[in-house]
């Protein structure tokens, strides 16, 4: 079975699903032994899922509209 | 002159992890191509594909084969790094000097003795290797994904010991003393003869393994390839079993030979064609007449190129650099630093010199894939190149290549191009629909920089104003989003700037970067943010986003907030993928020990 060291180096293309059918089978077994990987592995994956769908950051319309209106406004009069 | 790093090596430029992390440490070829990033990253991408994983060939066999070929060509370099390397996967010292004295009594298996001795006979002479050859590794119930494999590794091995012969890096290790006489005598090119070539040919009936059809909508490397060359020659045809090799070749190819800040295109692509005329490489010969009439020259001045260089009409300088590629080339054994020093003396630089090593590298690494997969030549007649011209324009050909392989493709596609050339004749309504459809990029991008949302929100007049400025500028060589992001990028490093903040983008901390482990190993709940109100999930994210370096925030925000590809944000920052993919892993694991803190004891304590 590979190490963690293993497990980790190939962890971040294993996260992005990017990693062959033959890496992913021996990461998989590693996750299925290792503990301490497995939680690594569940508890990161949860982080982007949560990070994904939390719409950060998400400027809401009566914030950006104005910035916008303003700008188009200024454009509008001195284009240059 | 002397390669050797004078260049401060940037610690978190990602090739050079790939090598630290197969070797252990950074070898000193890598240090003596520090002048050139861009080759060290092309390199990386072959080593990578082609040797540092179990592929068709297990790994371990794949190092024998290189240290085999590197001791027939007296390489000591490659010898002493490749024995460190095979004692460190746990091969016995004695196992290597079987395989070096004697490999047909090293105790290999009758498959993998069958693959050495090929890779050898190849490396040796390619043009000898015929579909015999081939058949005779089919017999040892070798597949053609393998014999791929092994024909690519073989050209890996040569790229390598041109480097070496070059470059003359510092040992890394003590060099192993190499048995009086290998199989052949010391390092010696055996060059083909005309005869032998012609005689081949007529018995040769390539492609050796059979190639399926890979189509540019699905295949993207090659939607590119068919945008500069006007079609998909054959040489990455007859590869398309292994398309994680192709890629890596199409990689390599874009970050050698396509930029133009060092030697121009013509000028390499001259050594090409001279080192493959050398070579006796017909098929390479015709692809480079064709590509150096694409870039300009007539029929006549190319054909003159292959056929004797010295008599054409290039300065001396251009005949220098072509002494110079095919000397290395074809009889590395007789290259010296004394050559290096020459064409120093015709005005040519140290970067300059380096990139004309690493093209003849890669001449050697395709002559060995022409020869050993036995590819076809791609035309009937040279006139279709009058309709399908290659891609002459070097911007173009610099920025594919900066921007990575994708790029052509994406902008021939990009949703905004018309509202992009309503709004560059000055239709302010164009433009504020164009501003309004990527608000909340924006906005992100600037907030991920600043890391406060009232400067990102003043930063953002800045965008739009700067970008409506500077819209007649953009020439639709990136996506109008792309574009965007870099205009809010400079708004906001501007802005940092008049902070006067230290923190940098750029910043690197590598041993923070590489040996980051992480300390929170509690498992978490089924669904730990169910415990937790979506408005105050968001506010604990946006807390954690906010605690990050920025530079780790700015590509966890594009990445999964903004939901760009990791091409995409590649693009979008200026970085490379692989420096992308490691501040992205880094930023989620430091978010997952920010989100542990909070969500593992509370989601414990409700679920009791």
């Amino acid at each position: 079975m590979i190490t963690c060291e293993e497990f980790f180096a190939e962890f971040a293309d294993y996260l992005e699903d990017q990693v062959s059918a033959e890496v992913r089978q021996e990461l998989e077994l590693h996750l299925s032994q290792c503990r301490a990987c497995h939680v690594l592995y569940d508890s990161t994956r949860k982080t982007v899922k949560i990070v994904s769908e939390s719409d950060s950051f998400e400027l809401p319309q009566d914030i950006f509209d104005p910035i916008i209106d303003r700008v188009m406004a200024k454009l509008r009069t001195d284009p240059s | 002159m002397n390669f050797q790093g004078e260049v401060g090596l940037e610690q978190e430029s990602d090739p050079f992890f790939v090598f630290r992390e197969a070797f252990g440490f950074i070898p000193n070829f890598l240090r003596a191509q520090s002048a050139l990033p861009r080759v060290i990253a092309a390199h990386a991408k072959l080593e990578q594909a082609v040797c540092l994983r179990d592929g068709a060939i297990p790994r371990i066999h794949k190092e024998r084969i290189l240290l085999s070929i590197a001791a027939d060509r007296r390489d000591n370099y490659w010898v002493a790094l490749d024995t460190k390397l095979l004692t460190s996967l746990g091969v016995p010292e004695g196992h290597i000097d079987h395989l070096l004295n004697d490999c047909e009594h090293a105790g290999l298996l009758a498959p993998d003795l069958a693959l050495l001795e090929f890779c050898l006979k190849l490396s040796r002479d390619s043009s000898k290797v015929a579909i015999e050859d081939i058949e005779a590794l089919r017999a040892q119930r070798l597949g053609d994904e393998a014999i791929i494999e092994a024909v690519v590794l073989t050209g890996l091995a040569l790229y390598r010991c041109t480097l070496s012969a070059a470059l003359r890096p510092e040992p890394d290790v003590k060099p192993r003393a190499l048995p009086p006489r290998m199989i052949r005598g010391a390092g010696e090119t055996m060059p083909a003869t005309v005869g032998a070539d012609s005689q081949r040919k007529a018995k040769r009936r390539g492609p050796y393994v059979p190639a399926p059809y890979l189509s540019p909508n699905t295949f993207k490397p090659f939607a590119v390839v068919q945008q500069s060359h006007g079609y998909i020659p054959n040489f990455f045809r007859a590869q398309t079993l292994r398309p994680d090799l192709l890629q890596a070749e199409l990689n390599a190819v874009g970050y050698i030979l396509l930029p133009e800040d060092v030697l121009s295109r013509v000028q390499k692509e001259s050594i090409l064609l001279a080192v493959s005329a050398a070579n006796l490489n017909s098929y390479c010969v015709a692809v480079h007449c064709n590509m150096l009439r694409g870039l300009g020259l007539s029929a006549e001045e190319a054909d003159q190129i292959a056929v004797d260089y010295r008599l054409s009409d290039l300065s001396k300088a251009e005949v220098a650099l072509l002494d110079f590629a095919v000397k290395l080339g074809t009889r590395f054994s007789e290259y010296s630093t004394e050559d290096t020093a020459k064409l120093g003396s015709f005005g040519f630089t140290r970067e300059q010199i380096l990139e004309g090593a690493v093209v003849t590298a890669l001449n050697n690494f395709a002559n060995t894939l022409q020869m050993g997969l036995g590819i076809e030549p791609d035309f009937e007649a040279p006139s279709i190149f009058e309709k399908n011209k290659v891609n002459p324009s070097g911007a173009a050909a610099t920025l594919m290549a900066r921007e990575g392989a994708l790029l052509l493709l994406e902008t021939s596609q990009d949703p905004d191009a018309e509202l992009v050339a309503r709004a560059q004749c000055g239709k302010l309504e164009a433009f504020e629909e164009l501003v309004r459809r990527h608000t909340q990029l924006i906005y992100r991008s600037l907030i991920a920089i600043l890391g406060d949302a009232e400067d990102a929100q003043d930063a953002m007049q800045d965008t739009l104003l700067s970008a409506f400025k500077h819209i007649g500028g953009f020439e639709g060589r990136s996506k109008f989003s792309t574009w965007l992001v870099s205009i809010a990028r400079n708004a906001a490093l501007q802005r940092l700037r008049s902070r006067r903040s230290t923190e940098s983008l750029d910043q690197s901390d590598p041993d923070k970067d590489h040996n980051f482990r992480p300390r929170q190993i509690a498992a978490w709940q089924e669904n730990p943010e169910q415990s937790h109100s979506q408005a105050e999930m968001r506010r604990l994210v946006e807390k954690g986003l906010l605690q990050l370096p920025a530079k780790y925030r700015v590509v966890v925000m594009l990445r999964d907030i903004e939901q760009l590809s990791t091409d995409d944000v590649a693009r979008q920052l200026g970085l490379s993928v692989p420096a992308v993919k490691t501040r992205l892993l880094r930023a989620r694991l430091m978010l997952r020990e920010w989100l542990s803190l909070h969500l593992v004891g509370r989601s414990k304590g409700a679920a009791q």
